[in-house]
Formats: C-alpha cells, structure tokens, sequence
C-alpha cells in the first residue's frame, strides 16, 4: 500500500494535488488562466414561499 | 455419436463467431479529455501509451478490456498519420472496452511543450522542503506526492 493511502489520503486528493501542481508547472502565460481552475465555488440559497430566505458560499 | 457430434459442431461455430467479432475491431475510437480540454473525441489512432498504477503499458487496437488509475506522467498517442502527441497528465482514468473503444479522463491535462522546466524544477524543490518540514503524517504524505508529480514534470519537460 502506497504511504499517502497510509496516511488517509485516497486518490481523490491524490489527483487534486497532482492537477494543481501540473498547473503550476505551466508555461507563464497559461498558468494564471489554470489557476482559475484550483478552486471551485457553490453557492447555496435557500428558499421558501418563492422567496430566497438565506445564502451560504463556499 | 451423431448428436455429440452435432454438438461439437455447434460449440466450434460459437467459437468461430466470436473469433470473427473480435477480428473487426481493427480501429480504435479514442477519447482524451480532460477539466481543461477535449484532446480526441472518438477519433481513430494507432497506439495508446499510458502510465498507469499498474505499470506503465501501451494500448493497440483489440487489448483486453481493463480499467485503470492514471498515474502522473506522459500520455503519448500514435495517430493514424504517424505523428506522435505527448501530453501529460496529472490523474485520472482510462477504460479500455470490450469493443476497442478507449476513455481517457484526467483531472487536468497539457501537452508537454507547454510544461515550463524552470517551474518544474523549482516545484521539485519546494515539495523536497515541504516534505523535510511536514509536521505530521498527512502533511508528509501530501509532500510526498508532490515529489511524486514534480519528478515526473521535470521528466516530462527535458
């Protein structure tokens, strides 16, 4: 079994580790347009009787 | 005597037809895609190499149904006319079907030429401190990984 499998991590962080390092390695001009990419945002409403009561970004 | 042999007869041309269906998958459709682009989208191409968990192993037309875990490395695709594309991978899948149709799906995917050696390298020695300051198991095995993916890179990039 591989160490990081070990330590707990499993292959979904494994891979976001190895998307965003990939990004980093890019070329300056595609770097900055790849780091958009390193996060990602939701935005969660909620609603009642047709009306947005409350809404939480994460 | 005669049913056995009719019987035989009939498990021979089983075997025949599947023989024969197999034969036909002389092509293979190819799809690489990635969160950032789509390389192939059904497209016919002599020769697949992948880096995979399992070994690294390269994939012609008609080999054996498998699913793998990519590793972060080098894809390079044969096509028909003979050039050769490399394009790195961080992670990410590849199925190979029962019919030669084969998925790559990666998490994030460039062609090599546009991998900057200078950050490569640099990214190699900032994981390299990481992993001798890394506190705890965790952060020691997310070190590890990014040595893991930075050799790579810096592989791919020379």
């Amino acid at each position: 079994m591989s160490a990081w499998r070990q330590a707990g991590l499993n292959y979904i962080n494994y891979s976001s580790i190895a998307a965003r390092l990939l990004r980093q390695a890019l070329k300056a001009d595609l770097r900055t347009e790849a780091a958009k990419r390193n996060d990602s945002h939701i935005r969660i409403t909620k609603w009642e009787a047709g009306k947005p009561i409350k809404s939480s970004e994460f | 005597m005669a049913a056995l042999r009719s019987m035989s007869r009939l498990l021979m041309n089983r075997n025949l037809s599947t023989t024969i269906k197999r034969g036909y998958a002389e092509d293979m459709s190819f799809t690489f895609a990635s969160g950032n682009q789509v390389f192939y989208d059904g497209q016919n191409v002599r020769q697949v190499d992948v880096p995979s968990f399992s070994g690294s192993f390269g994939i012609l037309p008609k080999h054996v149904p498998t699913l793998a875990v990519l590793k972060p490395g080098v894809v390079s695709v044969y096509e028909n006319e003979g050039n050769v594309k490399k394009i790195f991978v961080s992670s990410g899948t590849v199925t190979i079907n029962d019919d030669s149709s084969v998925q790559i799906l990666a998490e994030e995917a460039h062609p090599v030429e546009n991998i900057d050696a200078a950050a490569a390298r640099d990214l190699l020695s900032k994981a390299q401190s990481q992993f001798s300051s890394a506190a705890n198991e965790q952060a020691k095995a997310e070190a590890e990984i990014a040595i893991e993916v930075s050799e790579a890179l810096v592989k791919a990039a020379e």
